[in-house]
């Protein structure tokens, strides 16, 4: 007999749906749009949608104590396993040889982490406390793994919100950049040409590069250790030439693998009831400033080295001083090209964005020692 | 407002911190650079032993090749160039000839495509390719 009982365990999902939850399946439908249509970071933003519905889906069994979303989460978010995997990667796909040609780019690296701490500032004008306002600081480094990395330890309620913003971001560099290079920059100073003089690299340099870097950054900022320590290792592997199928497996399989389990793991965060805040309106929008004030900072120390080099230096290198690696070089080249065709700027780009590369880690692992963290 | 001048002293000793770890970071680099390069020295101070001795021989087989050639009849020319020079160039302009003849079109060809007489630039190259598959280590 059908009796009451009955219908409404039938109906219980029908039962359980919430406007929170269709909220956020719809914005899991934008990130599926953005990842497949447009094309925006599509190996990120598509898990963390699947990750995102599931989780929103009425009484998902995904989400129990034993859940598999639970279960990814609990595996490499909760301890910040992920993160420190996919850095191996990256170390291992990135060619810090144009930084060693050009070592006094590590500078404009620097500069360009200078909206991390502006941001940080206007988070605090907005009533966030200080460990979320360092952990939204964070996506100013434009550096996805940072900003798990850290935020994931100073404000672990944050995680969802602020992972879509650094990785969204990331995506929509070729977006942000331009006009704010546009709006500090002449059209003089952009067609400024850098000569380019190769200098030879040896294998030995090569291999001894990661290893000064972790011992040196790790002894100054032990915060910053398992950062610096995995993207080093991924880039001693690389270039020692060793270990081939490791580099392989770090940069293709292992990857991809931790970048799915990353995705969903960060996706099952946006649970509507959480994330559904203003407090998610002000992390979006403070890190689209953090970006934007990051390569301000990275185009003005540019501009203050060109000055000091007496015009030799083309203030849109500066821009690529975040951690976006290789986009912005790229973005960079493009818009020196559209002012002289013939100005080739990729190399000294490439050279600034891999010191961006370092520097967000490095600014990470202040950002956790200042904050006290561990 | 406490909270913003917290906020003022993390940027100023953030940002401190990250010009002076990255500072101290490219001094480093430049000392490992210059190391690096410390070592050139040696092997150009290698070279420019080798291209001493290089004139030093030079120089003897001038004087003996002088020596012998007052001793020799002087060598034959064809219109004010040596004989053997323009021989070379004969030989030179008739293998050009013979190399443009075999990868003209196939009607002006001396040898078939897919003949194992011959091996036109592109398909040496891709011989040479695929017998070479060897990638150097550490690329």
């Amino acid at each position: 007999m059908i009796d009451q009982e009955m219908i409404g365990a039938l109906l219980k999902g029908v039962n359980g749906v919430t406007w929170q939850a269709l909220v956020m399946i719809a914005i899991s439908f934008v990130l599926f749009y953005l990842a497949i249509v447009k094309d925006y970071e599509p190996l990120l933003l598509l898990p963390i949608g699947a990750g995102c519905m599931l989780a929103n889906l009425p009484l998902s069994p995904l989400m129990d104590k034993h859940g598999m979303l639970t279960i990814l989460y609990e595996a490499g978010v909760g301890n910040e396993l992920y993160p420190l995997l996919i850095f191996i990667g990256i170390g291992a796909l990135t060619d810090f040889g144009p930084l060693l040609e050009n070592p006094k780019f590590v500078l404009l690296g620097a500069a360009g982490q200078f909206g991390i701490f502006l941001t940080l500032l206007l988070a605090l004008a907005l009533g966030f406390k200080r460990n979320e306002a360092a952990s939204i600081g964070i996506i100013g480094a434009i550096d996805g793994p940072t900003s798990i990395y850290v935020s994931g330890i100073l404000a672990k309620h944050m995680l969802g919100p602020i992972t879509v913003a650094a990785y969204s971001y990331m995506s929509l560099v070729p977006i942000i950049m331009p006009p704010v290079i546009y709006a500090l920059t002449t059209k003089e100073e952009r067609a400024i040409r850098m000569p380019y003089s190769q200098r030879r690299i040896s294998r030995r340099t090569r291999i001894m590069f990661p290893i000064i870097v972790t011992v040196v950054i790790g002894t100054l900022v032990p915060f910053a250790t398992p950062l610096i320590g995995m993207l080093m290792l991924g880039n001693l592997m690389k270039e020692s030439g060793a270990v081939e199928r490791l580099t392989k497996a770090s940069s293709n399989e292992i990857a991809n693998m931790v970048t799915l389990f990353l995705g969903l793991a960060i996706g099952s965060t946006m649970v509507g009831v959480e994330f559904l805040k203003t407090q998610t309106l002000f992390i979006l929008v403070l890190g689209l400033l953090a970006f934007g004030l990051d390569c301000a900072a990275g185009v003005c120390f540019a501009k203050l080295l060109n000055w000091l080099s007496g015009g030799k230096v083309n203030p849109i290198i500066g821009a690529a001083g975040i951690s976006a690696f290789p986009m912005a070089a790229r973005v960079c080249q493009r818009l020196a090209q559209r002012e002289n065709f013939d100005n080739f700027l990729l190399m000294h780009a490439m050279g600034a964005n891999a010191a961006g590369q370092i520097a967000s880690v490095v600014a990470g692992g202040v950002v956790l020692a200042l904050m006290g963290a561990g | 407002m406490e909270n913003i001048s917290w906020g003022l002293e993390m940027t100023v000793l953030g940002m401190g911190l990250v010009f002076s770890l990255l500072i101290l970071l490219w001094l480093l680099l430049m000392i490992v650079l210059k190391l690096d390069k410390g070592d050139e020295p040696e092997e150009s101070g290698q070279e420019a032993d080798e291209q001493a001795a290089t004139v030093e021989a030079e120089r003897i087989a001038a004087v003996a090749g002088g020596a012998v050639g007052a001793q020799t009849p002087e060598r034959p020319t064809v219109n004010g160039m040596p004989a053997d020079l323009v021989a070379a160039i004969l030989v030179a302009a008739h293998k050009h000839r013979q190399t443009m003849r075999r990868q003209a079109a196939p009607l002006a060809r001396a040898v078939w495509p897919g003949s194992q007489l011959f091996a036109s630039r592109w398909l040496a190259t891709g011989r040479a390719r695929q017998i070479n598959d060897w990638q150097p280590r550490g690329k």
